[in-house]
Formats: C-alpha cells, structure tokens, sequence
C-alpha cells in the first residue's frame, strides 16, 4: 500500500511541486470552482409555490375512489384491508344493502397517525379492474390536531382542499 | 474664524460622520443580503428570497429582528463590561472611516467646500491600524465578562490571533507608505496617480501580506477561529442577544469595509480609474452614466439569480442595464453624458474596487475550509511576517538604487 503511494507523491518534480504551493495553485483552483458554481442552475424547489413531479408509483397517502361510472363508492366493504393492515389504522362500519344483496359502507376512516404507507391495504381489494383504496399521490397532510389525522369517508373520497389547513 | 470657514471645516465634517454613521449600518444589511446571496449561488441554492421580491427585504427583517428580541445577560456575567464590550467593539470600527477617501476632488455644494473625506489626517495608515487593532479589546472584554468557556476559548484565539497578524499588517503597508512618502489615505492616492501605475504593481508581496493578514484581523473565513460555529457555537459572542449581538455584527462588517477600503487606496488606486493613459476608454471616466446602470442592472440580475433557465442573469442584467445607459448616452437628456463630474466618476471607481474586495471576502467564505490553530501560526510567524519584512527591505533597496519611482 505504502508503495502505492510513495509513486504518487514522486509523481511531479520537487520544483514543480515547490512552485506549485509558492504560486498557492491549489487556492486558486478552489476560487475558480465557487467561481464557476454561481452561474450553474439551481435545482432547488421551492415548495410550497413549486412542488416537484411525482413519480407514477408514487405512494402517499391511501384514499378511496369513486365509482368510475355511478358515482358511488367503489369499496363493496369486504372488510379485507381492514383485516390485513399491519398498523390496524384502518376502520370500517358496513351495512346490509337494503335490496338484500351485499353491503355497503356506513363509514370507513383511516387513522393517518398509525399508517406506514405499506400499500397492503390495496393488495388484497377485490374490485376490478380498479381497487377501491389506493396509494394516491395526497402527501400534504400536516395538521394543528390529532383529530385532524383520522381521515372519514368524505375526506378519503375527495381529498383535502390545502386552504382547509387552518388553525 | 468666519463663518464660512465655520461651516466647511466644522458643521460640514460633523455633518459627514453623521451620515458615516447612518449609511455604513444600511450598506452593511445589505452587503449581509448579498453575502448570504453569493454563498448560497456559490453553493447552488437560491438564498434568502421569501421577504419582498427576490429577498431584498430580508435585512430589514433581519434587522427588526435583532432589534425587538429580547437582551439577555448571563446571569454571573460581568453585566458592566458585558455592555461595554460591543461598544469598543463597534466605536473603533466606526471611527476608522474617518480617514477614508472616496474620491480624490472636493465639490462645493451651496457655496460651501465639502471634501469626499471628513478627515485627511497626515499619519492617516498609521491611524487606522492603531484604530482597528482596539477594537480586539471589545472582542477580549466580551468573551471573558461572559463568564462562558466557548466565549472565552473565541477571545483568547482571536487575541493571540491579532497579535500575530497586527505585525504583517502593518508590515505590508509600510512599503506603499515608502513609495508614496506620505501615510495619508489622499496622498497615497495622489502619489499613484503622478508615479502612473498602482502600487499593486511593485507591492505585489504587501498586497497579498496585507489582505491575508487584513483577513485574519477581520475574523473572517478561513481565519475565523474566534467565531468557529462548529468548535465554539459562536465563539466570543455566544452569550449575547438582540441589540449587543447586532453591535458586533456592525463592528465585523464595518471593519471588512473599512479594509476593503484600505486595500483599494493603498494598493488599487483608490478612485483612480484604469489605464488613465488609454484613450479608448475615456469614455470611462465621464461614463459614470453609462457604467452605473450596467453595473447596477449585473447586480440586481445577479441578485435575482438563476431564474432565467440557461441564461446568465448576471450577463442579462449587465447587458439590459448598459442598453439603457447607452441609450441616456446617447439621448443625452440635460446634457448629463457629456458632464463632468470627477466626484461621481471618483466615488463609481472606488465602489467598485472596495466591492470587488467585499466580493473576496465573501468568496473565501465559499471556498476555503477553516484553518487549524496552529497552521494559523504557522502561516502568520513563519511566512506572513518574514514576507512582509523582507518586502520593506527589498523595497527600500530598490528605492535606494532607483530612486522614488
């Protein structure tokens, strides 16, 4: 190892070596770099006026989606994400349907506070070809209360408009 | 005496350190505004840009800040010479402005004669280096009224720190004194423009002496051992708040200032321009029209910064802003092109030069990693002082057998 590096140091001549820290070469280069640095482009976002693109398979936080053509709820509350979430965050109360086949949701509330963005949830969801709960690309969800976290029906439907984070 | 002579050599220079004493506090916030803006391009971020358009206002709330916040003194603190401390600190700094030129020709304003300098003190080198080395002992007063082993820690470095480059410091300068013959601040600058170069040129050595060694003095990156936020939380002023803090603050910046001034009358002409000798550009000397609004627009591009994708803002700036000093050029209005006013032309090259030297300060600030204790020693008894003492004796020889250039 030590010979490795013994060749290194031989490398330049002692007086160029010399003349290299007499003309302080190295100081010289260090300003050019900061030099150069102020005119490359920033790639800093600033956040709350530019939010930077997400990817597809992004994972935020899970919600609920709409019936793509009636307009209901598409969750037929099988109870299946209820029962495999690792973190036990998520609750549904369902109800016979009163025409006797299936059921439906009474509420369904995710508590925000205990999930840890697995995505398990969405695995098992029998709907198709779209699963009810997904992973949505929702990552805002600062809040002045606990209250605040356990997300219900409504909120997991449609989102949260950001001008609702009030105190 | 008249009254006249009343007004010109008493109202007017008091007139003048009130203004010293207004300005240079502005001018500081602002300078910190664009230290903070150059770090942070220099370190590809964006600065400060949330209070007013671009961050410009980010001073004044810096400033409001400092003022509103509460004043702590340590409870087992020295509370006299804790007060006291920021003010030697600061009154020293202040009072180095004094004797700093910024342009070569008195004007008359109403009748009255007001010299661009408030005071032209024939020893006016050795002034200053006496009047900026007090204000260490505000430096030393604080870090041990603190009652604080990171504040003290912060003023024993920067004692023995000052004394080490007080030496080169003054050194550095004594060859510019020899060429010139004079220590006066006005002279030294008469006597680069009747010798016909900068003293930049034969004092090549005492330049880089001193600005290295004006550097150390100031506290600065990569001498900034007193302070070393990461050793020391902040050094010498750990314990202090609000008010007293912003004093010494005032004092760090008033001296890069009042060094970046030094430097540019001692060794870059002070408000002499370029190449007098050079036909071509005298356009130069009367187109204060013209180069201020390029510089000014390449400032506020720059501020501004890298919002305009590939273009250089900087460039952006400085080419809008020369179009429009261009176009008063050539329109001409009143007459204002083709006036002669040495004062402007004067104060416009001296800006430009103690910016420049602002400019270094900060760039070191970007590039160079902090010196260890004892390489700061190294640097300054084994290469600063023998460099700087053996550039007077060289200086001297060559006067000897030349005769004064």
């Amino acid at each position: 190892m030590s010979v490795v590096g013994q060749r290194e140091r031989r490398e330049g001549s002692p007086i160029l070596d010399a003349l290299r820290s007499m003309l302080l070469l190295e100081l010289w280069v260090g300003l050019w770099v900061t030099l150069k640095n102020q005119f490359r482009p920033h790639i800093t976002v600033e956040y709350p006026k530019e939010t930077v693109e997400l990817s597809p398979r992004f994972r935020g936080v899970p919600r609920l989606r709409y019936h793509p053509e009636n307009g209901e709820e598409l969750c037929i509350a099988c109870h299946l994400c209820e029962v495999v979430c690792p973190d036990d965050c998520i609750h549904i109360v369902s109800e016979k349907k009163p025409d006797g086949k299936g059921k439906r949701l009474v509420s369904f509330e995710i508590n925000y506070e205990r999930c840890c963005f697995c995505g398990l949830c969405v695995d098992p969801c029998p709907t198709k070809p779209l699963t009810a709960i997904y992973m949505s690309h929702d990552y805002e969800m600062a809040d002045y209360k606990r209250e605040g976290f356990i997300a219900p029906l409504k909120t997991l439907l449609d989102g949260v408009d950001p001008k609702d984070y009030k105190e | 005496m008249d009254q006249k002579a009343l007004i010109e050599q008493v109202a007017i220079p008091i007139l003048q350190v009130l203004i010293a004493v207004a300005v240079v506090p502005l001018l500081i916030l602002y300078l910190q505004l664009v230290e903070r803006k150059v770090l942070g391009f220099m370190q590809v971020r964006l600065a400060p840009r949330r209070v007013g358009w671009h961050g410009l206002l980010q001073p004044i709330a810096d400033a409001v800040k400092l003022m509103t916040k509460e004043d702590t003194i340590p409870a087992k603190a020295d509370r006299f010479l804790f007060t006291l401390a920021p003010i030697v600190t600061v009154a020293p700094a202040l009072a180095a402005l004094a004797v700093i030129p910024i342009a070569g020709t008195p004007f008359e304003v109403l009748g009255y004669q007001v010299r661009p300098w408030i005071s032209d003190l024939n020893i006016g080198i050795v002034y200053l280096l006496a009047i900026s080395s007090l204000g260490i002992y505000g430096i030393i007063l604080g870090g041990w009224s603190s009652n604080s082993k990171y504040s003290m820690l912060g003023a024993l470095r920067s004692s023995a720190q000052m004394i080490s480059y007080e030496v080169p410091l003054g050194f550095a300068l004594i060859g510019v004194m020899m060429l010139a013959g004079s220590a006066s601040t006005v002279s030294i600058v008469e006597a680069q423009r009747s010798s016909g170069w900068w003293y930049v040129l034969p004092q090549i050595v005492g330049f880089f002496c001193y600005f290295i060694s004006a550097v150390a003095e100031t506290n600065r990156v990569p001498f900034d051992l007193p302070e070393a936020e990461s050793e020391l939380v902040a050094g010498f002023h750990t314990e202090y708040s609000g008010m007293k803090f912003a004093l010494f603050f005032l004092a760090e910046y008033t001296n890069m200032i009042v060094v970046s001034s030094i430097v540019t009358i001692a060794f870059f002409g002070g408000w002499l321009r370029p190449f007098p000798n050079v036909e071509a550009l005298s356009w130069v000397e009367n187109g204060w029209v013209f180069a201020t609004p390029l510089v000014l627009g390449a400032f506020l591009g720059w501020l501004a910064g890298q919002r305009l994708g590939s273009l250089n803002p900087m460039i952006v700036g400085g080419a809008l802003g020369a179009l429009l000093g261009f176009g008063i050029a050539v329109a001409d209005p009143g007459g204002i092109a083709s006036m002669q006013v040495p004062v402007l032309s004067g104060a416009f090259w001296f800006t430009l030069k103690v910016s420049f030297f602002l400019f270094a300060y900060i760039w070191f600030r970007g590039t160079y990693p902090r010196y260890r204790y004892d390489q700061l020693m190294q640097l300054g008894w084994k290469w600063l002082i023998p460099l700087s003492v053996g550039n007077v004796i060289v200086t001297g020889l060559v006067m000897l057998l030349v005769g004064r250039p």
